[in-house]
C-alpha cells in the first residue's frame, strides 16, 4: 500500500486479480488436453458420466501415464515458484504478490490433484489398482470429507463463537437421509441429495429458532441432547425396519459414484466438494456478514448494541455449517454406501471440535491442515509399535489417547492452533525483517 | 393444567418451583401406581431414587463448580469412573485375609481421596491457565476426559474388571411388597442422601460455605474482603471430583468398572444440573431425584409395551428440551 498513487495501483490490481486462478484453469486443463491431443483419451466425451467415466479409464491405462506426470511437474513447478516468491525479499511485481497471496494454497490443491498418481507411483500400481492404491485413495476420501466437516464446524466455532456440540446430527443426518430416501423411498440419487440437504436446512433453521434464545453453554447443552435424540431413535431395535438398529443398512448407489467400482471419481468428487466448502466460508467470511459475525464472536453485546440483529447471523451461520456439514455426511454415506448410528456418535462432534482447535480455530486454512494432519497421521501411524521408557505403545490402538494429549497441550499452550501459531510466527519474522531493511 | 403448569414455572420463587417438582414427582407415582402394581411400583421408585443418586453424585461437583468457577467440568464423568478404578485397586491390594468390610471402607476411602487429589491438581495445573478464555475450558475439559478414560484403558484394558465383593450384609436382595429389590441398591440410595445433607450442610452452616455462596453471588467481590478466592476455588474444584469418584466407587460392586463408565452418567449429570438451574445445588439436588424416577417410570413403561428401554434415554431428553425452552435458567436458577 505504500507505493506512490493510485495510477500505479490500480492497473497492478486489476491485472493480477484472477491470475493465478486462470493458471490454475490452465494447469488443470491442459494434462488431460495434451494427453487426449497426443491420442491417449478416448474420443467419446458427450455427457457428464461418460466425461468421467473416460478420464478414469485414460488414467486407468497405465499407473502413471501423462497426465499423471504433467500433474506432478506442475505441482513441482508452482510450488518452487511459490518457495522463490517467499524466500526473496518482497518484491513489488504482481505475479510475486499473487503467489505469496495464493502460491501455498494452490499449490496444495494441485499436490492434492495430483496425488492419486503420486500414490500409484509410490506404491507401484495403477490409480485404479485395488489394494494399496485404493487404500490410500479412500484415505485421502476420508480426509477430504473430515475437513470439510471441520471446515462448516469452523464458521460457527471460529468465526461467530457459538460452541455446538451437535454437530454430528447434521452430519449423520446427510449419511443416514440420502440412504434412508434411496433405499426405502426409491429415490434418483439427485432428489435424494437434495432432499438431505433439506431436512439439514430444516433442522439448522429448528435448532436456531428454538434453540438461540439461550446462550453459550446452554446452546451447547442443547445441541449436545438434540444430537443424541437422533443416536438413540437410530440405533434403537424398535427402528430395525427403517434404520437398522445398531447394524445400520446398505443402500445402492449409482456406478458411477461408486467407490468401489470407480474409486478415482469419488476422489476429486470429494476434492471438489472441500474446495468448495473452502471457498464459500472464506467468501462468506470476508463479506460484510463475515465482518457483523466477527463483531458477534468477540463482543456479542456489543454487536447488538450498534443495532445488528445478532440472531439472523447466527442463525445464518448455523443454517450453513448445518447443510455444509451434511454434504460432507452425504458424501460418506456414498462413499461407504451405508450408513450406521457411529456417524451420528459424538465422535462425529468431537473430530471436527479437535481438527478446528488443532489445526486453528477461526483461520480458514486451520481446520483443514487439523483434519488432514490427524486423519493421515492415524491412517500411516496405526500399524506403528514405538517402545518410550520400555512400554511397547501400539499408536493405532492409543491414538484417542495421544490426540488427547496433543489437544490439551494445544488448548493450554497454542490457542491459536498451528495455522494461527505460525501465521504470527511468520508475521514476527517478516517484521524483523522489514525493520533491518527500512528502505525496501 | 398446562395453563397452571406454565404459571408455576414462570414464577420465579424458591417455593414454587419446589412445589412444581413435588406435584411432579407425586405425578409420575401416580402414573406408577395406575399402570403397575404395588410391588412394581416400589421398585420403580426405588431403582428412579437410586439412578437419581447416582446422577447426583456426578452432578454435584458440576453445579457448585460450575456456580464458582464457571467452568463445566465435562471430565466429571471420567472422574467417576477413576474413583471405581482407584477403589478397585487398593481394594485388590489388600492380603487375601482382611475382612471384606474393611477393604471396602479402605476403597471407598482411597477413592474419594485419590478424586479430590486428581480434581485439585486439575484445576490448579491445567485450568487456572485457562480462566481468561472460558470456552477453552469447556474444550479442556472435553479433552482431559478423553484422556483419563483412554489411559485408563491402555493401563486396564477395554473389557472392564470383575466387580469387587461388597460387605455381605449389602450383598442380599430383601422382599418388598411382594417384590424383590437388591440391599446394595439401597446403600447407594443411603450415601446419596447423606452426600446431599452433608453438602447442603457444608453450604449453609459453615463458615466455608458462606464463602462459596458468596463467591457464587461475586467472586470478585469476595476476593476484595481479603479472602483467597484461589485456594476456594482448587477447594471446590477438588470436592467435586472427590464427591464423582466416590459415586463411582459406590457403584462399581453394582455396575463394574469400565473405562466409559463414566460417559454414560455425564450426559444425564448434565441434564440434571441444567434442568435443577446451573449454580444452585438445592436445584441439583432435586433435579436429581425428579429424573431418576422420571428414568425408572419410563424405562419400566417402555419395557412393559414396547420390550426395549428405548423411552428411558428419550424421557429426559425430552424433559430437558422442554424445559430449556421454558425457562431457560432452570427450575431453581436465577434469571439473567
Amino acid at each position: 500500500m505504500q507505493t506512490p498513487g493510485a495510477l500505479y495501483e490500480q492497473p497492478n490490481r486489476a491485472s493480477h486479480k484472477g491470475f493465478l486462478p486462470g493458471i490454475l484453469l490452465a494447469a488443470l486443463l491442459a494434462p488431460p488436453l495434451i494427453a487426449a491431443i497426443r491420442g491417449q483419451a478416448p474420443p467419446d466425451v458427450s455427457g457428464f458420466e461418460h466425461f468421467t467415466r473416460s478420464l478414469a479409464e485414460v488414467a486407468c491405462a497405465d499407473g502413471l501415464n501423462l497426465v499423471g506426470s504433467l500433474y506432478i511437474a506442475e505441482t513441482i513447478l508452482l510450488g518452487m515458484l511459490t518457495a522463490v516468491a517467499f524466500a526473496f525479499p518482497p518484491g513489488k511485481h504482481p505475479v510475486f504478490t499473487a503467489l505469496r497471496n495464493q502460491g501455498a494454497l494452490l499449490s496444495a490443491l494441485l499436490l492434492l490433484i495430483a496425488m492419486p498418481f503420486v500414490i500409484a507411483w509410490g506404491t507401484d500400481s495403477s490409480i485404479c489398482e485395488r489394494g494399496k492404491s485404493f487404500f490410500w485413495q479412500s484415505v485421502f476420501i476420508e480426509a477430504f470429507i473430515l475437513a470439510a466437516l471441520a471446515i462448516s464446524y469452523n464458521l460457527i466455532f471460529g468465526f461467530i463463537g457459538v460452541i455446538s456440540f451437535g454437530h454430528a446430527a447434521f452430519f449423520g443426518a446427510g449419511a443416514y437421509g440420502v440412504g434412508l430416501l434411496i433405499h426405502h423411498l426409491e429415490w434418483p440419487l439427485g432428489s435424494a441429495v437434495l432432499g438431505a440437504l433439506l431436512v439439514s436446512v430444516a433442522m439448522g433453521v429448528f435448532v436456531s429458532v428454538i434453540a438461540l434464545r439461550i446462550r453459550g453453554l446452554y446452546f451447547a447443552i442443547f445441541t449436545l441432547v438434540f444430537a443424541e435424540i437422533f443416536f438413540v431413535l437410530a440405533q434403537n431395535r424398535i427402528m430395525v425396519n427403517i434404520t437398522g438398529a445398531e447394524d445400520g443398512f446398505t443402500f445402492a448407489v449409482p456406478d458411477w459414484i461408486n467407490a468401489t467400482k470407480n474409486r478415482i471419481t469419488f476422489y476429486y468428487l470429494g476434492l471438489a466438494y472441500l474446495v468448495g466448502a473452502f471457498l464459500l466460508v472464506r467468501q462468506i467470511v470476508n463479506s460484510p456478514t463475515g465482518r457483523v459475525m466477527h463483531a458477534i464472536r468477540d463482543n456479542e453485546d456489543r454487536a447488538i448494541m450498534l443495532g445488528y440483529n445478532t440472531f439472523t447471523y447466527k442463525m445464518l451461520a448455523i443454517v450453513l455449517a448445518g447443510t455444509l456439514a451434511c454434504g460432507a455426511g452425504i458424501l460418506r454415506g456414498l462413499l461407504n454406501k451405508g450408513a450406521s448410528p457411529s456417524v451420528l456418535s459424538i465422535s462425529f462432534t468431537m473430530d471436527p471440535l479437535l481438527m478446528t482447535l488443532i489445526g486453528g480455530a477461526g483461520t480458514f486454512i486451520g481446520p483443514v491442515i487439523g483434519a488432514f494432519l490427524l486423519h493421515l497421521v492415524e491412517q500411516a501411524l496405526r500399524d506403528t509399535v514405538i517402545p518410550i521408557a520400555g512400554i511397547e505403545i501400539n499408536i493405532g490402538e492409543r491414538w484417542f489417547l495421544i490426540l488427547g494429549v496433543i489437544f490439551i497441550v494445544i488448548v493450554i499452550a497454542f490457542p491459536t492452533g498451528i495455522a494461527g501459531t505460525l501465521q504470527s510466527w511468520w508475521n514476527k519474522w517478516t517484521a524483523r525483517r522489514n525493520a533491518r531493511a527500512p528502505s525496501r | 393444567m398446562s395453563l397452571q403448569t406454565a404459571t408455576v414455572l414462570r414464577s420465579n420463587t424458591f417455593r414454587s418451583s419446589l412445589l412444581f417438582s413435588a406435584a411432579f414427582i407425586a405425578l409420575l407415582v401416580l402414573v406408577n401406581f395406575a399402570l403397575f402394581n404395588p410391588g412394581q411400583v416400589s421398585v420403580v421408585v426405588l431403582s428412579g431414587l437410586y439412578q437419581g443418586m447416582l446422577f447426583f453424585l456426578v452432578s454435584a461437583g458440576f453445579s457448585i463448580v460450575f456456580g464458582l468457577l464457571d467452568v463445566l467440568n465435562l471430565a466429571q464423568g471420567s472422574f467417576f469412573m477413576l474413583g471405581a478404578y482407584i477403589g478397585f485397586a487398593v481394594y485388590g491390594s489388600f492380603p487375601e485375609g482382611t475382612p471384606v468390610w474393611a477393604r471396602f471402607m479402605a476403597a471407598i476411602m482411597a477413592a474419594t481421596l485419590g478424586g479430590g487429589l486428581l480434581g485439585a491438581l486439575t484445576e490448579s495445573a491445567l485450568i487456572r491457565p485457562l480462566y481468561a478464555r472460558p470456552v477453552f475450558q469447556i474444550v479442556l475439559t472435553f479433552g482431559l476426559g478423553i484422556v483419563f478414560t483412554e489411559l485408563v484403558r491402555a493401563i486396564y484394558g477395554p473389557a472392564g474388571l470383575i466387580p469387587i465383593q461388597p460387605p455381605a450384609a449389602l450383598d442380599t436382595t430383601f422382599p418388598i411388597l411382594g417384590a424383590r429389590f437388591e440391599t446394595y441398591r439401597v446403600f447407594i440410595i443411603v450415601v446419596g442422601a447423606v452426600l446431599m445433607a452433608a453438602i447442603l450442610l457444608l453450604l449453609q452452616r459453615t463458615r466455608i460455605g458462606i464463602i462459596i455462596r458468596a463467591g457464587v453471588q461475586d467472586s470478585e467481590m469476595v476476593q476484595a474482603l481479603g479472602i483467597n478466592i484461589r485456594r476456594i476455588f482448587t477447594l471446590v474444584f477438588a470436592l467435586g471430583c472427590a464427591v464423582a469418584a466416590l459415586g463411582g466407587i459406590t457403584a462399581a460392586p453394582y455396575l463394574g468398572a469400565f473405562p466409559s463408565m463414566g460417559d454414560q452418567f455425564l450426559l444425564s449429570a448434565v441434564i440434571v444440573v441444567v434442568l435443577g438451574g446451573m449454580s444452585s445445588f438445592e436445584g441439583t439436588v432435586i433435579a436429581s431425584i425428579l429424573v431418576g424416577l422420571t428414568r425408572a417410570t419410563a424405562e419400566q413403561i417402555s419395557l412393559q409395551y414396547l420390550q426395549t428401554p428405548v423411552l428411558a434415554s428419550l424421557s429426559i431428553l425430552l424433559i430437558m428440551i422442554v424445559v430449556l425452552l421454558v425457562r431457560p435458567s432452570g427450575l431453581f436458577g436465577r434469571e439473567n
